[in-house]
């Protein structure tokens, strides 16, 4: 079962998303949590969380963007240049921080020298960096606009019934892969780290309603499965976006088992629920930009440490690696906060600074992460 | 950080500085030129300032004013804002409250201390920040995370929606400080009503976070007057800009910094009106004789900056500028979107305002003015005005005439690195021809300053600009 949720997680165009085109039917990309997933899926279309799987070179991200900017948005753009994102038929784009905000204006830049790599739906979409009543207010109403834009330009029509279906829906799936954290975090481990990351990221690029099937599934499968903790060191991941199965791989080979995270790729995605019951439209805005975990909402760094050290403490966890992708200053700084608030708690922290795609630094950091080993061992 | 530089506090060490320069022009021409040689490090950003006569002085004493603003703040019972440029002073000066502006404070020491602000900008990572941020915050940053500089009151920052680089600065400030935070927020775009009102609702939030921050309430008569003071400096501000367009611009190159800097500062206050009169005389005349703004009363050719200038190494930016007889026709810095200003003329919707009837309307005209400060316009998007910088400096071009755009920077802007490629090309394809200069503004021990002119000079050889 988790086979196949790897291959997807490892993938750009998985078996599903193919059988979905074959369908006929659309693919939007994202490439940030404050996009509402539920819109996309509403419109009966398969909302694809952009990433950089597979990049091997950044010859056209960096034709486009300078050479001091996260390489995130870069391998985005490498894939688009390169037209592996060609099953994409629409794309909104947010500013979930600077250098994906950018995202935009690069993309469509490169649609003047490589023709066709612009979906023919490309927008951009705001978030507010606060949650004031007004910053509510507002964010609902630029969801109402991406509704609106989605109809228009896809001639459909996204109805409240079909949204709230959809909010219960991804509320079920996030139910599920809470259970799996409770698991994952719990005295036996019952999955990987790695594994427990692959089962969220595959959600990002498969249909939701085979997704949640299997991971009722799963869940079954785990709660009897054996435990993984024996003898390991309980580590909790926190920062940048990463979505490298291998990068989790080679910490829980030095002897570690990740049994908690506050990714964006990972848990942040589904640490919170929607209201079922309130308008649909206003329970995402509330549901989507309440959710302060990421540093991009600036003056929540309390919120932000209260949440790591209740997971910490949940999950039992022996230190904390605080990664980040260089150039982001956003996650990078937070962590410096972060570790020195967490060590003064008596929390073992390791900062990383790292690159994004393609293990390339293995030897760096398995040498890093060995030290580390040794000092909370 | 070394033992030495925590000797002394950071801001009384550049106040103590600045209000020595600012007395000595008191004695005579020989007693000064005696002076210089006794102040190496620092003799020549004070002359550079000196030998331009009245604005020079002017500028130092509003420098020196700022810095005597700030430093002496509590003990005069004055609350202190750590702020930032792009946040319009008016609001805090009604307020009482004393802005310290990272970025000024990282200016004033880049340019008058003997090593820069290289040991402040190191000790923010000593304390957990990245290295890739931007150095304009850092630079300054450090000597408040050091405690080497008067402790804040609170925070406010109005770059979340602009400058994550920004922004973070002072949301890392606060968490690392423990002391209160405010943010302004913006939407990317400028014009539509959506935006207008999220920053009518956001300012007015200003304002009740510093009723409480300061247990005082908005002085509506204190506001009026400052904000008469602003419409009175847009006025002189825009008889500049419309000097500058004359060939040869008779506007020096150094009151470029005056300007904004004044502006930044000091905005308001009775001795930026003056500074700004001041320099209109020396450009009046110097236009009334055809004469440029430069020393040699030549200009050989003209360049825009994109998008702040170059402060390091003695502030040498404007006079290797001046020495060269190129006339300095203003960077991004220097917009500021007065409806009366010449750029805004056909972009209204673009401008403010100031209506001073009531607290309502100097409140919505702040929010406003807040909301157009450079920065704060151009990198919000705007997505009703894509490419970020390019409306702006194509309207500038069209308006000013350069001869050459030259984008300098910060390293750690993501923004400008995620769209100067972009920008370049299509200035180029408009025309005009632009070069990145790979340096940061603040420090240089990315590129030195001779890299820097040497790669300005290669791109106007090579493009044959002023020959």
């Amino acid at each position: 079962m988790i086979g196949k949720l790897k291959e997807a997680a490892s993938t750009l165009s998985n078996p599903y998303l193919k059988k979905w085109k074959e369908a006929g039917k659309a693919v939007i990309g994202y490439p940030c949590t404050f996009v509402p997933e539920e819109i996309i899926h509403a419109a009966g279309m398969l909302p694809y969380r952009l990433r950089g799987v597979g990049t091997t070179s950044l010859s056209i991200g960096d034709t486009y963007f300078g050479p001091v900017i996260c390489s995130f948005p870069k391998c985005v753009l490498q894939l688009a240049g390169q037209e592996s994102y060609r099953f994409l038929d629409g794309v909104i784009i947010t500013n979930g921080c600077d250098s994906m905000r950018r995202l935009d204006e690069c993309w469509r830049k490169a649609e003047e020298d490589i023709a066709g790599i612009l979906p023919g739906y490309f927008r951009y979409f705001g978030v507010p960096h606060k949650t004031a009543s007004y910053s509510f207010d507002w964010f609902e109403q630029e969801i109402r606009e991406l509704i609106r834009s989605i109809e228009e330009h896809f001639g459909l029509q996204i109805t409240d019934s079909a949204l709230r279906k959809s909010i219960r829906l991804y509320n079920s799936s996030r139910r599920l892969l809470q259970r799996i954290d409770e698991l994952r975090s719990g005295p036996e481990v019952r999955i990987s780290g790695q594994d427990a990351l692959a089962v969220v990221l595959a959600g990002s690029s498969m249909p939701r309603e085979r997704y949640t099937s299997i991971l009722e599934g799963l869940v079954k499968s785990l709660e009897s499965a054996p435990g993984r903790a024996e003898g390991k060191n309980r580590l909790m991941l926190v920062g940048s976006a990463s979505d490298d199965l291998d990068f989790i791989r080679l910490i829980e080979d030095s002897g570690a088992i990740v049994v908690a995270d506050t990714l964006c790729f990972g848990a942040r995605s589904y640490s919170d629920l929607t209201d079922e019951k309130d308008d649909p439209v206003s329970a995402l805005s509330r549901r989507y930009l309440s959710n302060s975990l990421c540093p991009r909402m600036f003056g929540y760094y309390r919120n932000r440490l209260s949440h790591i050290l209740d997971k910490a403490k949940k999950a039992r966890v022996d230190g904390v690696i605080l990664q980040n992708i260089r150039f982001c200053d956003l996650h990078g700084s937070e962590n410096g906060i972060f570790e020195r608030d967490l060590e003064r708690r008596g929390i073992p922290c390791m900062r990383m600074e790292r690159e994004y795609g393609p293990l390339v630094e293995t030897g760096r950091i398995r040498m890093r992460l060995d030290a580390f080993m040794e000092r909370i061992s | 950080m070394r033992r030495e530089t925590r000797e002394y506090p950071y801001d009384w060490m550049i106040w103590s500085i600045l209000h020595q320069a600012s007395l000595s022009t008191a004695g005579t021409e020989k007693e000064y030129s005696r002076l210089l040689t006794l102040v190496p490090h620092f003799r020549d950003i004070l002359d550079s300032f000196i030998k331009h006569g009245e604005p020079g002085r002017i500028f130092l004493d509003l420098i020196t004013g700022y810095a005597d603003l700030c430093i002496t703040a509590i003990e005069c019972g004055r609350k202190v804002a750590m702020t930032t440029f792009c946040m319009a002073t008016p609001l805090l000066y009604a307020f009482d409250t004393a802005p310290v502006m990272l970025e000024a404070w990282t200016v004033l020491g880049t340019m008058v201390l003997k090593r820069g602000t290289a040991e402040y900008l190191d000790y923010c990572c000593e304390a957990g920040f990245t290295e890739t941020s931007c150095s304009a915050q850092r630079g300054a940053l450090g000597a408040y995370l050091a405690g080497l500089a008067v402790r804040p009151d609170f925070i406010i920052c109005d770059s979340p929606g602009i400058c994550d680089t920004n922004a973070n600065s002072f949301a890392f400030a606060s968490a690392y400080l423990d002391i209160p935070f405010f943010q302004l927020n913006y939407p990317s775009t400028i014009t539509d009503t959506r935006a207008a009102e999220y920053q009518k609702n956001d300012f007015r939030e200003l304002v009740s976070f510093l009723e409480l921050h300061t247990g005082t309430t908005l002085d509506e008569t204190m506001l009026r007057g400052i904000l008469e003071e602003v419409r009175v400096q847009d006025a002189l501000a825009s008889e500049l800009i419309d000097l500058m367009r004359l060939k040869p611009s008779p506007v020096p190159g150094i009151y470029d910094l005056m300007f904004y800097g004044g502006r930044f500062m000091m905005s308001g206050k009775p001795i930026y009106t003056e500074l700004l009169r001041s320099m209109l005389r020396t450009a009046r005349s110097n236009a009334a004789s055809g004469a440029s703004g430069t020393t040699s009363k030549k200009e050989r050719a003209r360049g825009l900056f994109c998008y702040i200038d170059h402060y390091t190494t003695d502030a040498r930016f404007w006079d290797w500028m001046d020495a060269q007889d190129i006339s300095h026709l203003g960077s991004v810095l220097f917009t500021f979107w007065h409806g009366d200003a010449p750029y805004a003329r056909e972009r209204q919707d673009e401008a403010y305002h100031i209506d001073t009837s009531d607290k309502d309307t100097m409140i919505d005209s702040l929010a406003a003015q807040v909301s157009r400060m450079p920065m704060v316009k151009q990198i919000r998007g705007p997505y009703d005005a894509p490419g970020m910088w390019l409306d702006d400096l194509l309207g500038t071009i069209r308006l000013l005439r350069p001869d050459f755009v030259a984008y300098i920077g910060s390293m750690g802007c993501r923004n400008s690195w995620g769209m100067n490629k972009l920008l370049v090309r299509d200035l180029e394809r408009e025309g005009v021809p632009a070069v990145i200069l790979f340096a940061d503004a603040f420090d240089d021990r990315v590129a030195s300053w001779s890299t820097v002119t040497d790669k300005l000079q290669e791109f106007m050889n090579l493009r044959r600009i002023g020959i």
